[in-house]
């Protein structure tokens, strides 16, 4: 379908080209200026780097800041659908909240207004093309340099003079139709023609795309007398609300937290315009009113565009600003996640292609979708062992749990990997080799210790695999020994468990640093009372050797699962917050400092 | 104002300062002595009062894993 749309497409738009060399002048115009946006926006990437997450996290700890990054940044890439994609993949990645991005989003409509002041103040009253030539060259020649700072410049350069030359081509596209053709008879009034124009407006944004260049569009249009203003102020109206196709379809692959910025995205501008356009002829004798202040002439329809665009602009943000979080409460509303059952087949939650653009935003979303995948893993581990994840972070004495649960539950591990394991813990280790490459040696130090964490959740979920078959013959076996031996393992396990559960969802760090070095300890001890037992076991003949030799391999898995998930808990509180990451390291005791600490001649204390 | 003072401004403007690794470690290592110490005083007092032996056990590991961890982060702090 598509194919066949693009195919449509191409065959008009050359009937067109045929037909008039003005319309491929125009349309020439737009694609250079769409394809100068493109590499305004690489520039920037290149050029910002992972400068820009970081500013982010600083500064938008509250609703205004939020805004003026936003209206900033935009005025840099002059691209608010790129930053509401930013602030989507930020969301997704739990860099800000909605509220933020709303913020953003906002500060991003004020942004763009700037554009259109440059264009209407600038662009079509100088002959710009002069300055399009110089720029190329000094750009692309400073593309083909090694440094990244200069690369960026070089695009930014090219992105800038690719528009310029854009907007030139435009201009003498509806310039030359004058000389042909009036599209003024094609204009429509009245109220049905606002609405008309708006959806026009609308649809043209959508298919390219970017509300900058329909601006462009329009303003060149209306310079050449091709439009009237009025219509022109309708289809400004439209271009609002088809730009916010950009973060709809940035949306598509980013979590639910990025559907609703992208639902707040569309909600704020098409509310904005719906409000707007029955107020068109008061605004358009209120800008009369005020254009003059601002030393703009009574017939310099253009630059009044500009100030219309403004105020379109201001109002929609004075409008939502107030309403930012009655906005987040009903987009938590309109955008829940479908609760999956523990038996259905479980996906990826934060993963997506956006978040590989900044190097924190990757790390932020590597670690989440680590510690979904644990909870996961988490959860077969306790099944594993005949008990259930509640039991474990009930406050329920472990005893108490082993009387419980006396009778051997069995699991399906291998459908539950498939369902619920292989997917996700897949397309991480590819998120996070992606992300390895794109980024420098100093992101990777944060990236790669995470990555291991994921093959070490995996490799403990498979010991607990291995142990699960003896597991179930001897919790209720009928040897009292082997059964004690094996509930001895569970509940080592249960605390264990227990523990990396208290890690992972303590928001006090002196616990989370005292655990982790407890988990390793007991671990220790665990193996070494473990040992001594079995052997007094196997001398009084108290178990068969086949019981001896299952128990040894499976105190074996037992002190892998204990040993994995330490270090995963290790990595998970280390990297959660890499600010701190350093000093909390330095007092988390090694292996060697709790062997210190250890003392093998101590008893088993709990048989 | 020169150029580098200029960006230092700004930096402060914004709180993106960049501080001393080295200096931002060995304070976060102070905060932590401070609440690992309270933690300290606080399983001291648990182990009074604590009558179940495997209990009491435990809080003795924790409280020799917080002794450590306090000299460790001392001697780090001299250094």
């Amino acid at each position: 379908m598509k194919r066949l749309f693009l195919l449509v497409v191409i065959l008009a738009s050359s009937y067109a080209f045929i037909q008039s060399t003005n319309i491929l002048h125009i349309a020439a115009g737009v694609a250079i200026f769409l394809f100068g946006m493109r590499n305004l926006e690489e520039g920037f990437r290149f050029f910002v780097g992972g400068l820009l997450d970081k500013f982010l996290k600083k500064i938008t700890n509250n609703l205004y800041k939020s805004i003026l990054f936003g209206a900033i940044t935009t005025t840099l890439m002059q691209s608010s659908g790129l930053v509401a994609v930013i602030a989507i993949s930020f969301i997704s990645a739990g860099l800000i909240s909605v509220a933020q991005g709303i913020g953003i989003i906002l500060g991003g409509n004020i942004g763009t207004t700037t554009g259109a002041w440059l264009i209407a103040g600038l662009g079509l009253k100088i002959n710009i093309a002069t300055y399009a030539l110089p720029m190329l060259v000094f750009g692309t020649l400073l593309i083909f340099q090694e440094s990244k700072r200069l690369k960026g410049i070089g695009y930014a350069l090219t992105g800038l003079g690719f528009s310029f030359l854009g907007i030139a081509y435009m201009k003498e596209g509806f310039d030359a139709f004058k000389e042909t053709i009036d599209l003024t008879q094609y204009s429509a009034d009245g109220f049905s023609g606002l609405i008309l124009f708006t959806l026009v407006g609308a649809g043209m944004t959508i298919i390219m795309q970017s509300s900058h260049a329909s601006l462009v569009l329009i303003l060149t249009a209306l310079s050449a007398s091709q439009i009237t203003y009025e219509n022109a102020i309708a289809l400004t109206i439209g271009a609002n609300i088809g730009t916010t196709i950009t973060a709809i379809l940035g949306a598509f692959g980013a979590g639910y937290e990025g559907k609703k910025l992208a639902g707040a995205h569309f909600l704020i501008n098409s509310l904005t315009g719906f409000l707007l356009i029955w107020f068109v002829p008061q605004f358009i004798h209120f800008i009369d009113l005020t254009a003059p202040f601002l030393g703009i002439a009574q017939h310099d329809y253009t630059l009044k565009l500009a100030l219309y665009h403004t105020y379109f602009n201001l109002i929609c943000v004075l409008l939502f600003a107030p309403l930012v979080h009655g906005l987040v409460a009903l987009l938590n509303h309109l955008f829940k996640p479908a609760p999956t059952l523990e038996s259905e087949s479980d996906d990826v939650m934060f993963i997506n292609e956006s978040a590989l653009d900044f190097p924190d935003t990757a790390q932020a979303t590597l670690l989440k979708e680590t510690k979904h995948l644990y909870n996961n893993v988490f959860d077969i581990i306790a099944q594993g062992l005949s008990v259930t994840k509640e039991d474990i972070n009930s406050g329920m004495e472990i005893d108490d749990i082993l009387k419980l649960r006396n009778v051997a539950m069995y699991v399906n591990m291998d459908e539950y990997y498939e369902k619920r394991i292989k997917e996700i813990y897949g397309k991480i280790i590819n998120f996070a080799i992606l992300a390895q490459g794109k980024f420098s040696n100093e992101s990777n130090t944060q990236l790669i210790p995470i990555k291991n964490a994921t093959i070490e959740i995996v490799e403990a979920f498979k010991a607990s695999k291995h142990m699960q078959k003896n597991m179930l013959r001897y919790i209720d076996s009928e040897n009292e020994d082997i059964r004690n031996e094996y509930n001895h393992i569970r509940r080592n396990l249960i605390k264990h468990l227990r523990n990396m559960q208290l890690i992972v969802n303590t928001s006090e760090e002196d616990i989370a640093v005292l655990l982790l070095s407890k988990l390793q300890l007991d671990a220790q001890k665990y193996d070494i009372a473990a040992n001594k037992s079995l052997d007094n076991l196997i001398r009084t003949n108290k178990i068969t050797y086949t019981m001896a030799t299952s128990l040894m391999n499976d105190t074996t898995y037992a002190y892998t699962i204990a040993s994995e998930l330490t270090k995963v808990a290790h990595t998970l509180f280390i990297h959660t917050d890499t600010e701190f990451s350093e000093g909390r390291e330095a007092l988390i005791l090694d292996e060697t400092e709790v062997t210190d600490l250890t003392h093998p001649t101590e008893p088993r204390s709990n048989t | 104002m020169n150029g580098l003072k200029f960006i230092h401004k700004i930096q402060e403007l914004f709180g993106i300062l960049s501080v001393n690794e080295e200096s931002s470690k060995k304070q976060t290592i102070k905060e932590l002595l401070k609440k690992l110490k309270l933690r300290h005083i606080f399983l001291k007092k648990e182990l009074k009062n604590e009558t179940d032996i495997i209990k009491r056990e435990a809080i003795h590991d924790s409280i020799k894993i917080i002794k450590k961890q306090i000299k460790k982060g001392k001697d780090i702090l001299d250094d």
